[in-house]
């Protein structure tokens, strides 16, 4: 006997709402800020939306850490986070909020540059929600978060995607901060996020903006430093240094047909020298395998062993994989050099940060040591 | 080297298996049969019941299946209305004499809607709908009328000037979408044509004096019959014309607005009834849609996605564009824009150096097959509604010679890279005109040979 179509139909929402009703706790608690501790060397935590008001109360607002120096000296920017499926930017930037203290000029990091994508991940690509980094006084809990804007927060997408200078994209890269600049200040809720970090380098006059990224092990700029045509000197010299000290680093300049990057425009339209750091993240690669917390961590993965082995990707991978510690260190180590790079040049502005490990540090103790354990 | 592929090949053996098992021996829906095939692949894989994954899969494709419900009402609206016969009417009335010209005529109307909103499913429940009223009026059979809309809607989401598959494989090497517009024109236009003819110039005739032409309400509606469609073509054109200035409202609401005024604009018909009935008629492939995004999702998460990435990525050199070949159509049954994405990005990784634009031109094509490929076959499936055809298989083997034929000039523009870019590109604004010209003179020669072909030909059988 079949049952009544109703009675099916009943049946089948009522599974619906239970269903719904149990996962949405999952979802919901990507929501909550995962907390990032103050180091000795920050002076103040702010809000971006100081420097462009309607961005307040919105998804999109997040904290600003300012390390300010006794002595004088230039300001350097540095966001995380831009993309928050990119753990390695993300988490050199707090390691730097943590440690850092500057003794000349002022270090003024965003770890969090699109806080909305961190309460989300991007359906179809099974990453986990959340990962864990112990450290001596237990495990500190981060999102892994979205490329790009939660929908929450920005929706519906148009079909293409007209940035403000032209450039054609995909609808969905609309919610991609790094194609927003310049950005705009009634635009799409994104390209607002995008103005407002505009108006933070317009107003706090950084010398130095470094946006750390990461990509996929078969995407050709890896292992890199990207840089505007102004900035292109300054990544050459730094990665002269970072090659004597045993690091491979590439340098790219930044691509004047490509529009909407921050390495682009933050340098066409302020007068900043801009910056992008590359590293590689097999768990956000198109070959992975088996997608869990032990990707993210380790960036082990048997199918990108094998790519490598056929000389397949842009970068070395063999079955060390590419730890996350690694990836920070490369991230920590280059803003070093980039920092001492920029200071020797510029003798009567000089940037002197200490406190924060570079890749030696990193390689041998982990990233938990430089975290705070969690309270 | 193969234990490479395992376990994620028996996760992948496992949810294809559950899912051929619950279509086939259960009888149950291709939805329920994805969903039952994704739950098995986590279990296999050892990661129990992972409901939050089966729940975030479900939303993969929700901007696709909003726009596909969406477009179902739009076009039921138009029908209901009798816009749909009365554009019908007017065409088919002007080139009422010229049957070749008007196949050709149509099938690249047919392809407007796709070309301007980068959807296969919107052109063949917009233009395409409109077009099928056409060419059954000229005498085709509902198959042939299914194919035919069904290529234009592929060739159209393919044409330019939006073609998201390619924008997709661009974004992901960092690619502007520029320079796209002549390559995309040279593969698509012709092959329509080609197809076009293929298809339907067998079946054709001259229509005869008003009699089988489908109805107008024209006379009784006047110009406010067309608001609909004009608002429709109004929306997405001020979208793309003022992109900073004009509010993004995306494709539902543009085909819901334009459905919610299609009653006070033609024959009154009740809202609600035809909006449940469009809704119903599209429930398969939107729970297909659901069930697809938690496959994927649960083949990402085990690993099962990356097996098959390197599998078809990671052959020799010598198989390479074999492997394109088979994989992008077949991913792309899933969804044309996924098999760009997972496939055509790795892929186009590996092809990088001269002729690259083309390179991923071909791609797009490719990928823009697997609308052609069950279960899903988003063209075939929604060609089938429109036509009233019960069985979209029968209009999918009418695809097949086109399907190809389109293989082929992909294949071709893939190895021809390097030297159909420089060609294209020496010259741009010369070789644009050269190509539309050249373009209009030998589809006017083709189309007046076949069409005074068509007409000795007939002559003869008339005693
Ligand atoms: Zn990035």
């Amino acid at each position: 006997m079949r049952a009544r179509p109703w009675v099916t139909g009943a049946g089948f929402l009522a599974l619906v709402a239970v269903v719904v009703t149990i996962s949405a706790f999952t979802f919901l608690d990507m929501h909550r800020d995962r907390p990032i501790y103050a180091g000795p060397g920050v002076t103040r935590v702010g809000k971006l939306s100081a420097y462009f008001p309607s961005l307040a109360g919105t998804g999109l607002d997040t904290d600003v850490y300012y390390l300010e120096g006794e002595a004088p000296g230039a300001t350097v920017l540095v966001l995380g986070g831009t993309h928050p499926n990119e753990p390695g930017g993300f988490l050199a930037a707090v390691v730097l909020v943590e440690n850092a203290v500057v003794q000349r000029g002022r270090l003024i990091v965003i770890p969090r540059a699109n806080r909305s994508g961190f309460t989300c991940t991007d359906p179809g690509e099974g990453q986990p929600q959340v990962y864990h980094i112990p450290t001596p006084g237990g495990p500190r809990e981060f999102t892994f978060g979205s490329r790009a804007t939660n929908p929450v927060h920005q929706w519906p997408d148009p079909v293409v995607y007209v940035n403000r200078l032209g450039q054609q994209l995909t609808g969905s890269e609309v919610r991609n901060l790094n194609r927003s600049y310049p950005g705009s200040p009634t635009g799409y809720p994104t390209e607002r996020l995008g103005h407002a970090i505009m108006e933070l380098i317009r107003i706090e006059k950084p010398a130095l903006s470094i946006d750390l990224h990461e990509a996929s092990p078969e995407y050709p700029v890896i292992n890199a430093i990207v840089a505007h045509p102004r900035a292109l000197e300054l990544a050459v010299k730094a990665a002269m240094f970072l090659e004597l000290e045993g690091m491979d680093i590439a340098v790219e300049m930044s691509p004047a047909t490509l529009r909407g990057l921050s390495h682009r425009e933050w340098g066409d339209h302020t007068d900043t020298l801009a910056l992008l750091l590359e590293a590689p993240n097999p768990s956000q690669g198109r070959l992975r395998g088996r997608t869990d917390t032990h990707l993210v961590l380790t960036g082990q993965d048997k199918f990108y062993t094998q790519a490598g082995t056929r000389n397949r990707l842009y970068v070395k991978f063999t079955e060390r994989g590419w730890p996350l510690e690694e990836r920070v260190g490369r991230h920590l180590q280059t803003l070093k050099v980039l920092i001492e790079t920029y200071s020797a040049a510029n003798r009567a502005t000089p940037v002197v940060v200490a406190g924060f490990p570079g890749l030696v540090e990193l390689r041998k103790n982990g990233i938990g040591a430089y975290l705070r354990p969690p309270s | 080297m193969t234990n490479l592929f395992f376990p994620e090949a028996w996760v992948f053996i496992a949810m294809v298996g559950t899912f051929l098992l619950t279509v086939f021996l259960l009888r149950q829906p291709v939805a329920l049969a994805l969903l039952a095939g994704s739950i098995m692949g986590a279990a296999v894989a050892g990661l129990g019941f992972p409901l939050r994954h089966l729940v975030e899969g479900a939303f993969v494709y929700l901007d696709t299946i909003l726009i596909i419900a969406c477009a179902m009402l739009f076009m039921r609206g138009i029908q209901a209305s009798g816009l749909l016969e009365t554009v019908a009417h007017h065409i088919a009335r002007s080139l009422r004499n010229w049957p070749t010209v008007l196949l050709v005529a149509m099938m690249v109307f047919a392809m407007t809607a796709g070309m301007a909103t980068g959807s296969s499913t919107a052109s063949v429940l917009t233009t395409g709908a409109i077009a099928a009223q056409v060419f059954v009026t000229m005498g085709l059979d509902k198959a042939r009328v299914g194919a035919l809309i069904a290529i234009a809607g592929l060739l159209g989401m393919i044409a330019p000037p939006v073609n998201i598959p390619v924008m997709i494989i661009g974004g992901g090497v960092d690619m502007p979408y520029e320079g796209f517009y002549l390559p995309l024109l040279v593969l698509t236009v012709p092959t329509a044509v080609l197809a076009a003819l293929w298809i339907g110039w067998r079946g054709i005739r001259r229509l005869g004096e008003g009699s089988n032409l489908p109805p107008s309400v024209h006379r009784e509606y006047g110009l406010r019959l067309y608001f609909p469609l004009l608002l429709f073509v109004g929306v997405v054109v001020a979208e793309r014309a003022f992109p900073t200035g004009f509010p993004s409202l995306g494709l539902p609401i543009a085909f819901l607005a334009a459905y919610a005024i299609s009653p006070l604009c033609g024959r009154l018909f009740n809202p609600v009834k035809t909006a449940v009935q469009a809704i119903h008629d599209a429930l398969p492939i939107l729970g297909i849609l659901v069930g697809v995004g938690t496959f994927i999702q649960v083949m990402t998460l085990t690993g099962a996605r990356g097996m098959i990435v390197e599998a078809f990525a990671g052959l020799p050199r010598s198989l390479f564009y074999g492997s394109i070949a088979v994989s992008m159509p077949l991913f792309g049954a899933v969804s044309a824009f996924g098999s760009a994405s997972i496939l055509g990005v790795p892929f186009l990784l590996n092809l990088l150096g001269a002729g690259v634009i083309v390179t991923a031109s071909s791609l797009s094509l490719f990928a823009s097959l697997g609308d052609l490929v069950p279960p899903t076959a988003l063209a075939g499936l929604f060609a089938a509604q429109v036509v009233g055809e019960k069985n979209y298989l029968r209009i999918l083997a009418r695809c097949g010679v086109p399907a190809l034929l389109i293989a082929g000039v992909a294949v071709a523009s893939l190895v021809g890279a390097p030297t159909l870019e420089r060609v294209l590109t020496r010259s741009p604004a010369l070789s644009r005109g050269l190509f539309l010209s050249g373009l209009g003179l030998g589809l006017t020669l083709l189309v007046l040979g076949l069409e005074w072909l068509k007409r000795a030909l007939t002559r003869k059988e008339e005693p």
